[in-house]
């Protein structure tokens, strides 16, 4: 399977579609006639479902690092993950540590993203080794914040250190921070 | 009747033909090939429609305990439907299953169970950290779009009102980005973004 088509013409695109639903009711149930007429388009379907179900049981399983809207949020909260939650203020420095049951790191970083495109945010330590750098984050005119979701596991690795969280974009052609925030990564907590 | 042709490269008609004029139970090689073509089709079918795969998996021997009966029996009369046979089947069996399903949701909300379990996380078929990895060489948009898909399970409409985009430009997006993540699992570069810590 290479094109965007099955030998028998069909649409893959369509069968994504009639996956999630996003079909009406009488073309839903003609991909679905089809698909027990094609083996191609059959295994295509196979595909995205086992996609989707590693998608969702990493979610489900705090092991991806990712800007997360409110609602894959609410849901992750739903899920009985256990979220902690920083918000550090622009040029601030605020204590955090990764506690032992924790599976979620969420850090809400507001600033002012008016006329930015091409937004970045860097996650270092102080000496200036890069840990993390997600790139071309979506922002729009109804931009406050955004949310970083990082597994609780993988800051667990990191030593007692100081951290900087950068984020940067492009207005009016220029490259320029737009915020910085400190983070006092206390380590890895146990509690007694 | 059949060629000297691997059971694999015959017509799913034929297939069901060589069952339907077997003596019942001994076409078992046909059988077999019929149910591993149309087994996972049913299980996709039961998944979508009974959205687990406990259920799923009791719809596909339904389904094919029903199909092999009315074969043996020669009550299929259009063997080269034999697809859409299975489907009708399935759709049948699936409604049935909505609605011992829907009793038993009442019974469970008038005696909830306090110590009832979590369902089990799904046994991963493919490898999470690759899966990870993937994930991150897609542009942010375009993962966001396939988180909110598979594991929010929102439809286009509402995903294009989370990213601020429009419904027809999420479908794109979601299509070149399940694209990209099938090619990145099937052994295409996964190694275009610094791990992050």
């Amino acid at each position: 399977m290479t094109g965007e088509r099955c030998a028998r013409g069909m649409n893959f695109a369509d069968v994504f579609d009639y996956w999630t639903r996003d079909l009406p009711t009488a073309d839903a149930e003609q991909v679905e006639q089809h698909l027990f007429e094609c083996s191609e388009c059959a295994r295509y379907l196979e595909e995205i479902v086992a996609i989707g179900r590693a998608i969702g049981t990493g979610m489900r399983g705090a092991q991806f690092q990712s800007i997360v809207t409110e609602s894959v949020l609410n849901s992750l909260s739903r899920d009985g993950l256990r979220i902690r939650t920083y918000t550090p203020d622009p040029g601030k420095t605020i204590p955090c540590a990764v506690w032992a049951d924790d599976d979620l790191i969420v850090t809400r970083l507001r600033a002012d993203f008016t006329g930015f495109e091409q937004v970045e945010l860097l996650l270092a330590r102080n000496d200036g080794v890069e840990l993390s750098r997600i790139k071309d984050i979506p922002v729009g005119a109804a931009t406050r914040e955004i949310v970083d979701a990082v597994p609780a596991a993988r800051l667990r690795a990191l030593p007692a250190c100081q951290l900087r969280l950068v984020l940067s974009g492009v207005r009016e052609g220029k490259s320029q921070v737009i915020a910085e925030y400190g983070l006092e990564h206390a380590g890895n907590v146990v509690r007694s | 009747m059949r060629s000297s042709q691997p059971w694999q490269e015959v017509a799913d008609a034929m297939l069901a033909e060589t069952i339907a004029s077997a003596p019942a139970g001994t076409a078992t090689d046909a059988e077999a090939e019929l149910y591993r073509r149309f087994a996972p089709r049913v299980r996709l079918f039961g998944l979508k429609h009974l959205r687990e795969e406990a259920a799923a998996q009791d719809l596909v021997h339904q389904v094919f305990i029903v199909t092999l009966e009315r074969l043996r029996a020669g009550e299929v009369r259009n063997a080269e439907a034999i697809g859409s046979f299975i489907l009708g089947t399935s759709r049948t069996m699936a409604s049935a299953q909505r609605r011992v399903g829907n009793r038993r949701e009442a019974l469970l909300d008038r005696f909830e169970d306090a110590n009832a379990m979590a369902a089990p996380l799904d046994a991963a078929t493919l490898d999470l950290p690759r899966v990870a990895r993937c994930l991150d060489t897609l542009p942010l948009r375009d993962r966001t779009i396939l988180i909110l898909t598979f594991y929010a399970e929102k439809p286009a409409p509402d995903i294009a009102a989370e990213v601020q985009l429009a419904p027809g430009a999420v479908r794109v997006a979601r299509s070149r980005a399940l694209a990209r993540m099938r090619e990145c699992l099937s052994g295409g570069s996964d190694r275009t973004r610094p791990t992050p810590a």
